[in-house]
């Protein structure tokens, strides 16, 4: 029960979001948008109230807010656009938002490489396909309706409480806020019995540093190298294999 | 003088002003500049192919960026009754916004070393201290394709969606090209700064530039950018013989002006980032060192970006003249085949200097090696995609063959 008592609130703006999202999701008979628009609204708010970023200085908490909220709510919009082409652009907007949370925390280059990579090529190519799928200005017909709205809903948004009841966990709070004694920079505090890596090169000291392109090579090529390198390897298997799909020449490409 | 102009405002709003002036200044001599550039153009592909070019509004036909100016503003406005109305008008803002956005981290003059707000030094950049300026400007390049791609899906016309869709392929597949080519300036400096990068090169003098050490990069770097710009020869996304206009078919008045002052835009900022990162940017031997201090020194720094960078706008002017444009497969050919094997092993090379310790100087044999190598394959190679063999049809089929 005790449990029950701490994360039970949470369930609320849950269950509300996933109704929200379904109801908003584009189906065959009409539903009216504005019931399920009202029912997103209080699911973020409620929920907002459960997760106060920070306290940080102003500019930074209006930024912080302007951001969220962009992501948050181009989220739900790219779910639940009719129109494929608006929905690869709500996509794009997300990253923008996204990358705009990265530098507020610190992060400029993991900021910069997420809209060179995300925004700049991947929905570039999203739109591309879609394009090549329904090439008028005007919506078609097909395309448009979810297959399994209801499992997806639910299945996302257990997926998200899994994910802040574990954020939850490891920022030891009560429902209040995720970070009591941040210091500069730093979006949520280290719990009590987590030790930093003693293996790790990058320097700490200085906060400044946090999130330099030099010491986020260090942390990469010297925390992580392993999990690089098997990001790596794996690229290259996917690599390899687009390459072993693709036609050859004598069967009929350029 | 500044500094006074700087006190005159109360407290919260000084760290505003310099920027705002800054951002003025940048503004309106960009636009100032790409009318006349239009002119320049048009007056130098007048003179390539033994024309006059216009000549009738001013003397030798310099009021004639005026009188385009106005006849794009006061125009009739069209927007087609079959277009998507929003994506339509968003797509020519997108396209400007992008393109002088990326110009906010290229320092136009000698950016002063020990720079804040308030003290009263032009800046010389809108935003000074961008540690990541490089990776900045291509993260904001690579957002200029959306105005393309919009606009070419909201007219809903053919011609416009396949200049779309050319136009996406090639920028994602020429952005890997243009990053690359700048990874082994990086290596070699130890910053993506680009105010580092030029300091660093002013500093060790004009052998100290990185054109010595970096000449395949800057090829690849101009020429991945121009296709990033969607220059000539690289211009496949509008190609009028085959596209009409290509994405801006369905544009007209000022939303189409708005699409070309993005193109001179980006044209500008390119031919800046050329000649700061690989030609020393403000430095030049004698007139204008780290530590010429001569009344007007300052003048002459920045003259002397603006010659260079003006240099490489008629060099980018007279290739659209001089080079025909590529058909697309060769296109994308050329960035997967060419562009990219020769930026990497160039950084690779890098590497190599910089793990072993090497001369510098021993980057310059090699990138000219790389250089002559890929020639070499290119010309030797048994069959070059360029040509493109079409196998017999079968009988009954045979006379749609020579109808193609």
């Amino acid at each position: 029960m005790q449990w029950n008592e701490e994360n039970g609130l949470l369930l609320i703006p849950l269950g509300l979001g996933c109704l929200a999202v379904w109801w908003l999701m584009p189906s065959a008979k009409q539903r009216p948008r504005i019931l399920g628009g009202l029912a997103a609204l209080a699911a973020i708010l409620m929920m907002q109230l459960m997760l106060l970023p920070p306290a940080g200085d102003y500019v930074r908490n209006v930024l912080f807010f302007l951001f969220a909220a962009a992501a948050v709510i181009s989220a739900g919009l790219m779910i639940t656009d009719r129109n494929p082409v608006y929905a690869a652009l709500w996509f794009a907007l997300v990253t923008l938002a996204v990358c705009g949370l990265f530098l507020l925390n610190s992060a400029p280059f993991l900021s910069a490489s997420t809209i060179i990579v995300y925004a700049g090529a991947i929905i570039v190519t999203f739109l591309f396909v879609i394009m090549l799928a329904q090439q008028s200005g005007t919506a078609t017909s097909y395309d448009q309706q979810p297959i399994q709205p209801a499992i997806a809903s639910i299945g996302a948004f257990i997926l998200l409480g899994a994910l802040l009841f574990t954020l939850q966990e490891w920022g030891h709070i009560d429902g209040k806020s995720t970070n009591l004694h941040a210091e500069p920079g730093q979006f949520i505090a280290l719990p009590e019995g987590i030790q930093p890596n003693p293996l790790s090169q990058a320097p700490h000291d200085n906060p400044h540093e946090i999130g330099s392109l030099r010491v986020l090579g260090r942390s990469l090529f010297g925390d992580y190298l392993f999990a690089v390198e098997i990001a790596g390897t794996v690229l290259l298997i996917a690599t390899i294999g687009a390459i072993a799909i693709a036609p050859r020449r004598s069967q009929g490409t350029l | 003088m500044l500094e006074q102009l700087i006190n005159w405002f109360p407290e919260w709003a000084r760290p505003f002003i310099m920027p705002m002036l800054t951002i003025a200044i940048v503004l309106q001599v960009n636009l100032g500049v790409c009318s006349y550039l239009i002119l320049l153009e048009r007056k130098l592909s007048a003179w390539m192919q033994d024309r006059i070019g216009p000549n009738r509004v001013g003397p030798w036909g310099l009021l004639q960026p005026v009188a385009d100016m106005l006849k794009l503003l006061l125009k009739e406005d069209v927007i087609p009754g079959h277009v998507n109305k929003f994506l339509y008008v968003l797509a020519p803002g997108i396209s400007v916004f992008t393109t002088m956005l990326a110009f906010a981290v290229v320092p136009f003059g000698p950016v002063p070393r020990n720079l804040s707000a308030t003290d009263g030094q032009f800046p010389f950049i809108i935003a000074p201290g961008v540690d990541l300026g490089l990776v900045f400007i291509f993260a904001v390049t690579s957002l200029a394709v959306y105005g393309i791609i919009l606009g070419g899906w909201a007219s809903n016309n053919k011609y416009s969606a396949l200049g779309a869709m050319r136009a996406s392929a090639q920028v994602v597949s020429y952005e890997i090209p243009l990053g690359m080519s700048v990874v082994g300036l990086a290596l070699l400096t130890g910053s993506m700064s680009i105010e580092k990068i030029l300091l660093h090169q002013a500093d060790a003098g004009i052998l100290g530039w990185n054109i010595w050490f970096q000449p395949l990069a800057c090829v690849i770097f101009f020429a991945a950018a121009m296709a990033e710009a969607q220059r000539l020869p690289f211009d496949l996304s509008e190609c009028e013989q085959e596209l009409v206009g290509g994405w801006h078919t369905e544009y007209s008045a000022m939303k189409w002006g708005l699409f070309f002052l993005g193109e001179y835009t980006h044209v500008i900022t390119i031919s800046f980032l050329t000649s700061i990162l690989f030609f020393g940017g403000w430095h030049f031997p004698w007139i204008a060192e780290p530590e010429s201090q001569y009344l007007g020194s300052t003048l002459v720094k920045v003259l002397v970006l603006l010659m260079k960078s003006f240099a490489f706008i008629i060099v980018i002017q007279m290739l659209r003249w001089t080079i025909p444009r590529f058909r697309f497969d060769q296109l994308m050919g050329l960035a997967w085949k060419v562009l990219i094997p020769l930026a990497t092993l160039n950084v690779i090379c890098v590497m190599i200097v910089k793990q072993f310790h090497l001369n510098q100087w021993w980057l310059l044999p090699m990138s000219a090696a790389l250089f002559l190598g890929a020639g070499l394959i290119g010309t030797q190679s048994s069959r070059p995609f360029a040509r493109r063999t079409v196998e017999p049809v079968a009988e009954a089929h045979g006379h749609h063959a020579h109808a193609h």
